[in-house]
């Protein structure tokens, strides 16, 4: 049971009424029908392989998960002690919809997934992540992605 | 995550998130986000249940064809799907029956051999565990053993001026990767058998029922009243969650 509403009013006001900075232009960009889409999955639940470095606080860094990884080895070292991981512990698939995914290309649902996908850890200020979105993006196109998930935890 | 969304989106590329705190997505205004009814920690619903899953991935993913963000979409639920709530899930109990833990703690070495003891105790269950999720272990934040990440840790009660034992790693983190991974071996050993699990009743158990969660209660003391600012802020949430105090 981790609902916002089961924490104390000076809990909530910690998570709630955080400094956010102020985006008064939101770009959205067109792209083909879903079906011809090739997509990746963004996750900021602090996910990585067992290999990699653990996540860092506060620093906008992120680890890339191949498609072709054993999903099975994605261990967690996101710093956040308030959000449920009894979900995760039983299926991966819910913070990262892995296998939803394939099956909906199997559909034919979307046109394809990436060679790559990516993980960063929540909890970091939102500018931290400025510096490397843009590396990210030319990542992500280089893999002709045009449709990227982000899931938060 | 909505700022990631604001990048990414002028670089080209079209994204669609996951919303669980809607006054986020509100002021951060994303392009494109489904805000879904669900608790932290489970963006896509229920473990184990893919039509729920897949209905929240398909949604989302069809907000990607939408171009005249920002937008905040509803997730509508399934007809026959229901929402699983993780506290209404109330059977599930540690399939050991640990020592209960004493409020204060004291005697340090006495301490030490009781967690060692709690680790051989759970050990079995922790293979069961990885047996029934198909090898998949959740611990291996260190390249520690159980046994040396107790020591160190008991050695930071003892000393709280303690050098980092992680090489690379300020002591703060050391501390935090530490406990997450002896809390990864004692989640995933106490899900053995996960039927009726739930965040509540494993964080309940951890903290009020075994000496490892009195052990953590007593690190954040530490570490709240500590002179170092980085461990003094890593004590208010990094060991024990909100919902334990």
């Amino acid at each position: 049971m981790v609902y916002l509403s089961d924490w104390s009013k000076q809990q909530q006001d910690v998570l709630l009424n955080q400094d956010l900075p102020k985006y008064n232009d939101t770009a959205c960009v067109n792209g083909p029908p879903l079906s011809e889409r090739r997509i990746a999955i963004i996750t900021t639940s602090g996910l990585h392989q067992r290999t990699d470095r653990v996540f860092t606080p506060g620093v906008g860094e992120y680890r890339i998960i191949p498609d072709d990884t054993n999903m099975d080895d994605l261990i967690m070292s996101h710093v956040s002690t308030n959000f449920d991981r009894t979900g995760f512990y039983q299926d991966l698939n819910t913070v990262f919809p892995i296998d939803r995914l394939r099956e909906l290309l199997v559909n034919k649902e979307i046109g394809g997934i990436a060679s790559y996908h990516y993980s960063f850890m929540g909890a970091t200020p939102p500018t931290a992540q400025e510096i490397v979105a843009s590396d990210l993006a030319d990542n992500l196109k280089g893999d002709s992605v045009n449709g990227a998930i982000l899931a938060g935890v | 995550m909505g700022g990631l969304a604001h990048y990414l989106e002028k670089a080209g590329i079209p994204t669609s998130q996951i919303s669980l705190i809607r006054k986020h997505t509100e002021e951060l205004r994303p392009p494109r986000a489904l805000f879904v009814p669900f608790e932290l920690g489970r963006p896509f619903g229920n473990p184990n249940d893919p039509d729920l899953q897949r209905a929240v991935l398909r949604s989302a993913l069809e907000l990607l064809t939408e171009n005249n963000g920002p937008i905040i979409a509803d997730f509508k639920y399934l007809d026959d799907c229901k929402i699983q709530d993780s506290s209404s899930m109330t059977g599930w109990a540690c399939p050991v029956n640990l020592e209960k833990p004493t409020s204060v703690v004291k005697d340090l070495d006495k301490l030490a051999s009781q967690l060692m003891q709690e680790i051989r105790l759970l050990e079995p269950w922790y293979h069961e565990s990885m047996k029934n999720l198909k090898g998949r272990k959740l611990n291996g934040l260190t390249n520690y053993t159980n046994e040396e990440l107790i020591i160190f840790l008991i050695n930071f009660i003892k000393n709280p001026n303690l050098d980092s034992f992680i090489v690379n790693e300020p002591i703060e983190r050391a501390l935090k990767l530490a406990c997450d991974d002896l809390k990864y071996f004692y989640f995933q050993a106490a899900l053995a058998r996960p039927d009726g699990a739930s965040d509540l009743k494993i964080n309940e158990w951890l903290y009020r029922r075994t000496h490892l969660g009195k052990a953590f209660l007593q690190i954040r003391e530490i570490c709240l009243n500590h002179t170092s600012k980085k461990l003094s802020i890593s004590g208010r949430t990094n060991f024990v969650p909100n919902a334990m105090l």
